[in-house]
């Protein structure tokens, strides 16, 4: 490839101030030479001045408002959901804590309908859980 | 030259917010403050992007409500900017990516000759209509890259970093598409 080939394809990179410093001299030097690719070189100056000073279209009137009330919506439903984990936790550990003292103090079979009945009434609960957040969750995808 | 204005430094880059630390407290007021002062910018990006205001406007929602699910990941040694718009790139992308008709980067195209005079003459009149049309026909990936570069003044390190893509392709798509922006107005000119 010639020099005066090798250093137009560096020209539209040079208008947009992309090229190393090298690369920069090699092509000030050659436009010095050569009309053509001065003048090319000044077309894409041309170009990028007017890319940089485009008009800029303004966003609608209240998006800020509305995706400020959506954010608000995500940050309460990331709170309810560390509130909730921490409930299920707090109840599985409180769960176990009457076992063990319905265990001592009445005996194992105490413990096992109290665990039984624990159980049952947590799987209501979880399956009440995972439908809400199913439901939460297409609500989000239709944002 | 002319093209020494055109170069870098001179472009207005935003500083990084002050209120990072209050955006990761979720702070409603920052909150609502980060999305006022990139509005415009982020705004302008989707629009330059998907080519229509109703999916750049959920683009933005959606971009902000990822910044809020994600915020706790954001290393505040980094710049927010960049951050924020990678944020963007995916959200844009994931969506282009699913349009049928979207070119993202393929286009052919050869360098006119001899086609300064009429180039200066279409520029000199309807410069920004003529420009933001031509613009708008480019593929996606080298709209994305001239915008981020000329309009956002982001660095080559900042747009690789946004696109996730190495600093040579990034060069590529923005000689690329400025190639083939000057090939559609030359062209412009001569219908």
């Amino acid at each position: 490839m010639s020099d005066h080939e090798s250093v137009r394809e560096l020209l539209a990179l040079s208008a947009a101030g992309l090229l190393d410093a090298g690369e920069e001299r090699l092509v000030r030097d050659h436009a010095r030479q050569c009309a053509a690719c001065t003048a090319e070189l000044d077309d894409y100056a041309t170009l990028s001045a007017g890319l940089s000073a485009l008009p800029s279209p303004p966003p609608p009137a209240d998006l800020v408002r509305r995706t400020s009330v959506l954010m608000a919506a995500e940050k309460d439903r990331r709170q309810g959901a560390f509130l909730a984990a921490a409930a299920a936790i707090f109840a599985f550990v409180f769960v176990l804590l009457i076992g063990q003292t319905l265990r001592i103090l009445e005996g194992d079979s105490a413990a096992m309908v109290w665990l039984a009945w624990a159980f049952v009434s947590s799987m209501l609960g979880t399956a009440a859980a995972l439908a809400l957040a199913a439901r939460r969750c297409l609500e989000r995808s239709t944002i | 030259m002319i093209y020494q204005a055109a170069i870098d430094e001179s472009f207005p880059v935003a500083e990084p917010p002050t209120q990072v630390a209050r955006l990761r407290s979720s702070d409603p007021a920052a909150l609502a403050e980060a999305v006022g002062q990139y509005q415009h910018r982020l705004y302008r990006y989707f629009l330059r992007l998907v080519r229509d205001a109703a999916t750049a406007d959920d683009l933005f929602q959606q971009t902000w409500l990822h910044v809020v699910r994600q915020l706790h990941r954001y290393d505040s040694t980094r710049s927010f900017d960049t951050w924020l718009f990678a944020i963007a790139h995916n959200a844009a992308m994931d969506l282009l990516r699913r349009r049928p008709n979207e070119r993202l980067e393929d286009y052919e195209f050869a360098l006119p000759a001899g086609t300064a005079d009429a180039f200066s003459t279409v520029l000199a009149g309807e410069r920004a209509a003529i420009l933001a049309a031509a613009m708008a026909e480019l593929p996606a990936l080298y709209r994305e890259a001239l915008t981020l570069r000329f309009e956002e003044g982001m660095k080559l390190e900042e747009i690789a970093e946004v696109t996730h893509t190495p600093l040579s392709t990034v060069k590529s798509r923005v000689r690329r598409g400025l190639e083939a922006l000057k090939q559609k107005i030359c062209k412009e000119d001569i219908v």
